[in-house]
């Protein structure tokens, strides 16, 4: 049990991690559903470049689940006028719940938004069935709006999945609304489904 | 000798109106006000961190705007409304927008009936540029 201690705690020094990282002392809860996963997460953004929190993470082909922590880094921020970019470091470390083996998650995550656009690339390793996954959005929100109303994104989200020699490819559309701290996005391909809730408070 | 007089009345004048410019668009700052140039700031979950951010303070006057702070995404500036008893540091306001995550362009704080612009220099320290300065970048 020790051992597994300083496994995990090695994990999170040696990996930095994450997405999101907010305002100094704000808190985020989240809760997303993907075709691979279900994932909630709590976290505190103890400066505005790291956040940490806790992850219960389900993967629904197969079955296993994870209690979390994880650490969430941002690396790099470009402020421009009227854009942004991000370089985000994430990692994850845990245990699955049944068996207490020892599970890891590292990935990185960049994109770049203006008021109507956002590109975002992610690309992560989880280590429970060695698989990689890689995330792309293009988004775009078909009109500005200020900040009491709500601001709609259409985004096109392709997924790559890379498992025991073997790809698999997923595109969905995903509708992305958001209002002072709250944030949903939904989406839908026919045969997958994508949720997302998210609030900083 | 005419010219130089109607330019300084006209410069007066200006004082007197209060105006300051953030992507040519013209702001009313009020005497215990400050307008604070937000780089970076695009939507309206960037803007909340920042509004959080001031609550927390103690040098803003919580009557005015929104708890304080008013906030404008397309021109990208945040005003606030200062308690008339503090003298405000403006690293303290400086301090809350880099908290965000976010970064500060120009600073313009209204106080003591003197309107000051503030800018970062080439090593990131806030520096006062002017005094009275009126719609001017």
């Amino acid at each position: 049990m020790i051992l597994r201690l300083f496994a995990i705690f090695f994990i999170l020094l040696s990996s930095i991690s994450a997405h999101p990282v907010i305002f100094k002392n704000g808190k985020v809860f989240w809760i997303a559903q993907n075709p691979s996963f279900n994932d909630i997460r709590f976290g505190i953004s103890k400066t505005s470049n790291w956040l940490i929190g806790g992850r219960f993470l389900e993967d629904r082909k197969s079955n296993e689940t994870f209690a979390l922590i994880n650490n969430n880094y941002l690396a790099k921020r470009w402020n421009n006028r009227n854009s942004q970019a991000n370089l985000y470091l994430l990692s994850s470390a845990g245990m699955n719940t049944k068996n207490s083996e020892i599970m890891g998650n590292i990935g990185m995550h960049v994109d770049w938004e203006d008021r109507q656009f956002m590109v975002m690339q992610m690309l992560e390793y989880f280590s429970h069935n060695s698989s990689f996954v890689s995330n792309s959005r293009l988004a775009y929100s078909p009109y500005k709006v200020d900040y009491n109303r709500m601001s709609i994104w259409l985004i096109a989200h392709y997924s790559v999945e890379y498992q025991n020699e073997e790809y698999r490819h997923m595109f969905i559309p995903v509708i992305r609304l958001f209002k002072g701290n709250y944030l949903v996005e939904l989406g839908s391909n026919g045969n997958n489904s994508f949720l997302t809730f998210m609030t900083h408070f | 000798m005419k010219n130089f007089l109607l330019f300084i009345l006209l410069l007066g004048l200006g004082f007197s109106q209060s105006k300051v410019s953030i992507q040519d668009k013209e702001i009313e700052i009020n005497e215990n006000e400050a307008v604070v140039e937000v780089l970076g700031m695009v939507c309206s979950m960037c803007a909340f961190g920042i509004g959080e951010g001031f609550a927390k303070t103690d040098f803003i006057d919580k009557s005015k705007f929104t708890d304080g702070v008013s906030v404008d995404i397309d021109a990208q500036y945040v005003q606030l409304s200062l308690l008339e008893s503090t003298n405000i540091n403006p690293e303290k306001i400086v301090q809350v927008i880099e908290d965000a995550g976010y970064d500060v362009n120009l600073l313009f704080i209204h106080q003591n009936e003197k309107l000051t612009k503030f800018s970062k220099d080439k090593l990131g320290i806030l520096q006062p540029i002017a005094s009275n300065v009126s719609n001017k970048k």
